[in-house]
């Protein structure tokens, strides 16, 4: 994930301040939402459309037991088309333009939200997040170490993702940000969160006994608050050792020791 | 029989580009990456060589050799995307 | 393929046998009644339990596979129903997190691997054949092999249940959860390995089909004109032949991984678990399609029957569908948008993600527009035909959802990804149920109940949607999770009901069929009227035989010859002296009469159709045109008749017919030696099936390459050994067992017309075998890759690891090659002793390349030195662990080879071979490849 200097980039992001337009940006939740609700608005008339000509078709020409045409097939021919071909392409012609301008409309959206400028921004906060059977681990760039992701309101904070254990997958999702927890590899995601408040962040990816539970808190400050809180951590208070796992302590999760040094520092 | 003398030599050349392989590393001339490129063609032009004249894919249907060149493509696909893909 | 090692022909030519045998029709008399009086060919009676251990009949096989799948239906079935009692509201119920787990990751393998494969085999098996006219597939023998792996690895799956637990790491098994630190249960490997038996089997059967589609059409029916069922048959074995293969690369590993300790996937590793992704979705994406191909040909198939119309845009259909098949493997980076992969991938493959798309949308409104101006009934396979493209449409509107990549970053581990899936693989579940009650008139003979048949419909629809719909509307319940938030509680209950429905709605069907098969209607050869296919102009049943003559389509429609006409222009008897009426009625104590017969008995179940009637005059008509051959055979009949190939093959064919009257053994009728055919009956896929089963159960128990100690790890080990020494015996006794297949010539061929079926099978599975050691090597150079290719790299490897053992292992196999090259030679110029000589010698060289290898091994267990004080061993690191797992492959295919020069060199001695070198031919091929494959490793692990 980390080309900074890649060739092919430069070009891709040039793209879309000339179509910024209509380009959803903003929060993850914001640009989500809107594409979603074109998918699901358009989505849903295209489906009904095609669904609804399907049923009228069959209905009107359902078999009633009139005579069989002359060209009707007969067993043994060898297969050929029948006629209608010309209905056959303006209709392929429409959904291929359907599906691909929505799929470059939304590409714009997403140079944006993998754009370097947006996810590696200078003074921006940023937190490790590290997944283990079952639970996650926040460490923040003082080296504080806690269980509890806590960031601050309206500012982009960026998550280096990674797993000490096994393929996990970290996300909030009322924050509408994902990304794999994978052992061996560093992944880069960004949230940024409008509102103060509780959220949880959980695993989305199948990881054992305790998937279900593997959940954490995230709490989003203001940004004062968060201020002073982070004013207050260091290293030496780390309160992340407990683990807030319901089925077990981390301490019985594997070659843990190990995958730490391979994980985190990789 | 006529194709004897054909497979000997081919026989002779096999082994004599083994041996070129080993000799382009060791002579250590050649930056990495050239040594490399060069090694493995050679590995390509044996693999050829086997298979056209003592697989006799040479008298068969070309259909025969395009079966397998697809697999081989199907394989390099996924070796170089997911090589690439990480870099 | 020993199914034909006996071709007298190396050079690709087909041996002209059917000249032979003239007008041999031995069951003509009994076909329409079914095949209850198979007795002669060596196949007991359907009502025998033995019929069905030792039948490699196509049709057999396909109720045999069908019957299985829908056991396994019921099996994951009831796993699913568990995980949605679970679900009725949040949180551990019924089953503990470990077991909801279990039933997560089994009912997915269950379904996608046991049941929707091979129930759509199943047909596969019994309808392709018919289609194309051929009287069973190239290898029956192997056919029925496929079955029993599958059999037996879908009860080795059962059995890992009972050893402390399946596997519970998901269908995808990600890596590295699927490694013993995460999941120690026996059962687990057990999972994994039943998986392995599974892809083998799917892997003999590619080769198999493969080699009947291209091979063995009949007259006329070339590959354009195929029906469609046979087109996604044949897309979805090519698909299958290079997707199961990469599968079968990542499950060794995995196997490798758990069974004797390599560290492939290992999570200290940099990129074991991205590894896995990638095996694991290079085969999986296409495998949806693989899963989804068939039910398009069934579908395409019940449309056309069903509104009596020919489909919109055939050509383009088939276009769109070979399109798709080789873009599946450009896709599987789709799954793998969350992870590390990079930007310009990620793009890349969203649009080849998007492209593969377009396709599917032309072939759903071809099917749409064929309804137009048809005359659509509403017969039971039709409506689950209709409701399959509807569930499909659905299933695919949301798939676009998930090809824009933003929303698929928060799909990603979701309901939403659950439910677009159930739509697409169980919208295809949903064709194929439509084709069971399509067939089911045609494989038993007997009409379903119609009005059960739409009570389940109807069932069916209604559960379907009440089960997935909701599940898009509680979209944000984390996938394979018990815990979702509060609010989605009614609709997961709502989806619990749809389960049930859905469940109840297989009970209806089950009754159904079950008591239909008594009580039913007898149906005619055509209960459906417009259906075209070849398999509705035989009857229902078929009899063990097929068709009353030879299938040609070289006039524009279906034909039976009558059986000895071969392509026209081979025989004396020329059709240009054929007049149609009087070749009909001068065979008609055979043929003629039986096909006439047939007419007239379906006109009389069938008052309105008469076509049937008509097709007997038309194959009349059609018989004076049989003397033009359709452009693609030209050749072969061309290289067949010059060759003189029908005079010098006959006696070949007579002493081999011989042989098989008095060898097999369930062939007591040796009074049928003059008419013996095609064998049918052989106990050893059978054999070897159970004893793969139980050499696997023993494998097991391995742990880091040893076996617990104490009672158990002993149980374990015996049955190892002792099931291991049995699979040797059958796989030997299946090579030894003589047993006669179909032998061309055959109708179409194209492309592989020049090469016969056996030469063609073993080069089909090498092709499969390249993806195999490519998946190994490009494990090796993704790993390596992820870790620094060049310094990391070496410090991962000892200094005493030298390319000396390798540049003498070079020469010994190259020199090896040679020698066979001279073996083959030597059968050509009729030497014995050169032919046991060039054998032995190289036998010796294979010898000494294990030895040396051997030693270069040894030396690297025992290295001492400051970076290595333990030694070089298998676990030590991944780049040992690559070397010794794929060279060990490779050693493995020399031992391999070795075993089968040393069954030549025993066959030479006793005189065979010089009159037939293809099984040493064969050989070659096979000795050349791993030849080859070593040529690559050679400079990978030893140069570079």
């Amino acid at each position: 994930m980390t080309v900074p200097a890649d060739p092919i980039r430069p070009s891709l992001v040039a793209l879309h301040p000339a179509q910024s337009g209509i380009i959803p940006r903003g929060t993850r939740v914001e640009v989500f939402q809107q594409i979603f609700d074109v998918f699901l608005v358009l989505g849903t008339l295209v489906g009904v459309v095609v669904v609804g000509y399907m049923v009228y078709n069959a209905y009107k020409y359902r078999d009633d037991g009139g005579e069989r045409p002359d060209d009707a097939p007969k067993v043994g021919e060898l297969p050929t088309g029948g006629g209608g071909g010309r209905k056959l392409f303006l209709s392929f012609g429409l959904s291929t333009i359907i599906v691909v301008s929505l799929i470059l409309w939304t590409y714009g959206t997403l140079l944006y939200v993998e754009d370097e400028a947006t996810v590696e921004g200078g003074d921006d906060v940023q937190i490790d997040v590290v997944g283990y059977r079952f639970g996650w681990d926040f460490v923040y760039p003082n080296g504080h170490e806690t269980s509890t992701l806590r960031v601050p309101a309206n500012e982009t904070v960026q998550l280096n993702v990674t797993s000490e254990d096994v393929f996990h997958t970290f996300g909030v999702p009322e924050l509408r940000v994902k990304t794999d927890a994978i052992p061996g590899q560093q992944t880069q995601t960004w949230l940024e969160a409008e509102e103060t408040g509780t959220y949880r962040a959980r695993c989305f990816e199948i990881c054992g006994a305790g998937h279900s539970y593997m959940t954490a808190e995230v709490e989003v400050m203001r940004p004062s608050d968060y201020e002073n809180w982070y004013a207050n951590t260091s290293a030496e208070n780390s309160s992340a050792v407990a683990g807030p796992s319901e089925i077990g302590p981390r301490a019985t999760a594997g070659p843990r020791a190990s995958a730490v040094s391979q994980g985190v520092v990789g | 029989m006529s194709h004897l003398r054909l497979y000997t030599g081919i026989f002779a050349a096999l082994a004599a580009f083994a041996t070129a392989q080993v000799f382009v590393e060791q002579a250590g001339g050649l930056p990495y990456w050239t040594a490399f490129w060069v090694i493995i063609a050679l590995s390509l032009v044996k693999a050829v060589l086997v298979a056209w004249y003592f697989q006799h894919l040479k008298w068969e249907p070309r259909s025969v050799s395009a079966t397998i060149f697809t697999g081989l493509l199907a394989a390099i696909a996924l070796t170089a995307a997911a090589a690439y893909s990480i870099l | 393929m020993t199914d034909e090692t006996s071709d007298p022909r190396t050079d690709g030519g087909e041996r002209v046998r059917e000249s032979r045998r003239g007008a041999k029709r031995t069951d003509g008399g009994t076909a329409a009644a079914g095949h209850e009086t198979d007795h002669h060919h060596g196949l007991p009676a359907p009502s025998s339990i033995k019929r069905w251990l030792v039948t490699t009949n196509h049709k057999d096989v396909g109720i045999l596979y069908t019957v299985t799948a829908l056991f396994f239906l019921v099996f994951g079935g009831v796993l699913a129903l568990l995980m949605r009692v679970q679900l009725w509201t949040p949180g551990a119920t019924i089953l503990e997190p470990l077991q909801y787990n279990q039933a997560v990751s089994a009912h997915g393998l269950i379904m996608i691997f046991w049941f929707l494969s091979p129930f759509a085999f199943g047909f596969a098996n019994y309808v392709v054949p018919l289609q194309i006219g051929a009287k069973d597939l190239a290898f029956p023998r192997l056919n029925a092999l496929s079955y029993w792996l599958y059999l037996f690895s879908g009860i080795l799956f059962g059995v890992s249940f009972f050893q402390g637990g399946t596997f519970a790491g998901g269908w995808t098994m990600y890596a590295p959860l699927n490694l013993p630190v995460y999941t120690p249960n026996i059962g687990a490997s057990t999972a994994v390995l039943a998986l392995l038996l599974f892809v083998v089997s799917v892997t003999v059967s590619s080769v198999n089909f493969l080699t009947t589609m291209h091979r063995m059409r009949a007259e006329g029916l070339t590959l354009r004109r195929m029906p469609l069922f046979t087109w996604t048959i044949l897309l979805t074995t090519w698909m299958m032949l290079f997707a199961f293969a990469a599968l079968l690369a990542a499950l060794m590993i995995l196997s490798a991984d758990r069974l004797i300790g390599t560290q492939y996937f290992a999570a200290t590793g940099h990129a074991g678990s991205l590894l896995w992704a990638h095996l694991f979705w290079f085969f999986g994406h296409p495998e949806v399609y693989i899963v989804f191909f068939p039910a398009l040909g069934v579908m395409a198939e019940c449309f056309q029957t069903f509104t009596g119309k020919r489909i919109v845009g055939r050509k383009w259909f088939i276009a769109a569908m070979v399109l798709v098949a080789l873009q599946s493997f450009l896709v599987w980076m789709h799954h793998m948008f969350l992870t590390s992969i990079n930007l310009e991938i990620k793009t890349l493959f969203m649009a080849t993600t998007i492209g593969i798309s377009l396709p599917f949308d032309l072939m759903v409104f071809a099917l749409v527009y064929t309804m137009l101006k048809g005359r659509v009934r509403f017969t039971t396979p039709f409506l689950f035909s209709f409701g399959a493209l509807v569930l499909f449409i659905l299933g695919g509107i949301t798939g676009v959802f998930l090809g824009a990549v933003v929303l698929d970053y928060e799909f990603r581990g979701t309901y939403w990804v659950v439910a677009h899936f159930h739509y697409v693989m169980v919208g295809g579940i949903t064709a194929l149920v439509g084709g069971l009650y399509y067939w089911y008139p045609k494989m038993t003979g007997k009409m379903y109940d119609k009005f059960l048949g739409k009570l389940h419909f109807a069932m069916y629809f209604v559960g379907f949607n009440l089960l997935y719909f909701p599940m898009f509307v509680a979209w944000e319940t984390p996938r394979r999770d018990f815990v979702y938030p509060e609010i989605y509680t009614t609709w997961h209950q709502l989806s619990t009901v749809g389960a049930f429905l859905l469940g109840a709605s297989f009970l209806v069907m089950f009754y159904n069929l079950w008591v239909s098969l008594s009580t039913g209607e007898d149906a005619s050869d055509n209960p459906w009227q417009f259906s075209t296919t070849t398999e509705w102009a035989i009857p229902s049943p078929p009899p063990l035989e097929n068709f009353p003559g030879k299938p040609s389509f070289s006039s524009g429609s279906l034909e039976f010859l009558p059986d000895g006409s071969d392509a026209g222009d081979i025989e004396p008897a020329g059709p240009g002296g054929r007049e149609p009426a009087a070749t009909d009625g001068g065979e008609a104590t055979t043929d003629g009469g039986e096909a006439a017969t047939d007419g007239s008995e379906t006109d009389a179940d069938d008052g309105e159709d008469d076509d049937d009637g008509k097709l007997v005059t038309d194959g009349g008509r059609v018989m004076t045109d049989g003397g033009q051959p359709m452009t693609d055979d030209e050749q072969v009949v061309a290289d067949d008749g010059t060759a003189g190939a029908a005079d010098a093959n006959a006696g070949v064919a007579d002493e081999k017919a011989t042989d098989g009257g008095t060898v097999t053994v369930y062939d007591e009728h040796a009074a049928d030696d003059e008419e013996h055919g095609e064998d049918h009956a052989s106990i050893w896929p059978f054999r070897i099936g159970l004893t793969s089963f139980l050499f696997l159960v023993g494998l097991s128990g391995l742990r880091q390459g040893s076996f617990p100690e104490g009672l158990e790890g002993g149980a374990y080990l015996g049955l190892t050994v002792v099931a291991g020494v049995g699979l040797l015996w059958a796989l030997v006794g299946m090579g030894r067992e003589e047993f006669h297949g179909l032998e061309g010539p055959f109708g179409e061929s194209w492309p592989f017309t020049g090469i016969n079926n056996t030469k063609l099978g073993v080069w089909i599975f090498l092709a499969s075998d390249v993806v195999l050691f490519g998946a190994f090597v490009g494990s090796y150079a993704f790993i390596r890759v992820a870790e620094g290719w060049q310094n990391n790299w070496h410090h991962l490897i000892p200094a005493d690891h030298v390319v000396l053992p390798g540049l003498i292992n070079t020469y010994l196999l190259l020199t090896s090659s040679f020698t066979v090259v001279l073996a083959l030679v030597a059968c050509e110029k009729r030497s014995k002793w050169g032919l046991i000589g060039s054998l032995a010698t190289t036998l010796v060289l294979g010898i000494a390349f294990l030895i040396n290898k051997a030693m270069e091994w040894q030396h690297l267990f025992h290295v001492h030195s400051e970076a290595f004080p333990n030694g070089w061993n298998i676990g030590t690191n991944v780049a040992s662990s690559t070397f010794y797992l794929t060279t060990g492959l490779h050693a493995l295919h020399v031992i391999a080879g070795l075993v089968i020069t040393l069954y030549l060199i025993a066959r030479a001695w006793n005189g065979a071979y010089l009159d037939d070198d293809q099984p040493v031919e064969l050989f070659g091929l096979y000795w050349h490849f791993v030849d080859i494959v070593w040529l690559f490793l050679f400079p990978l692990f030893y140069i570079l």
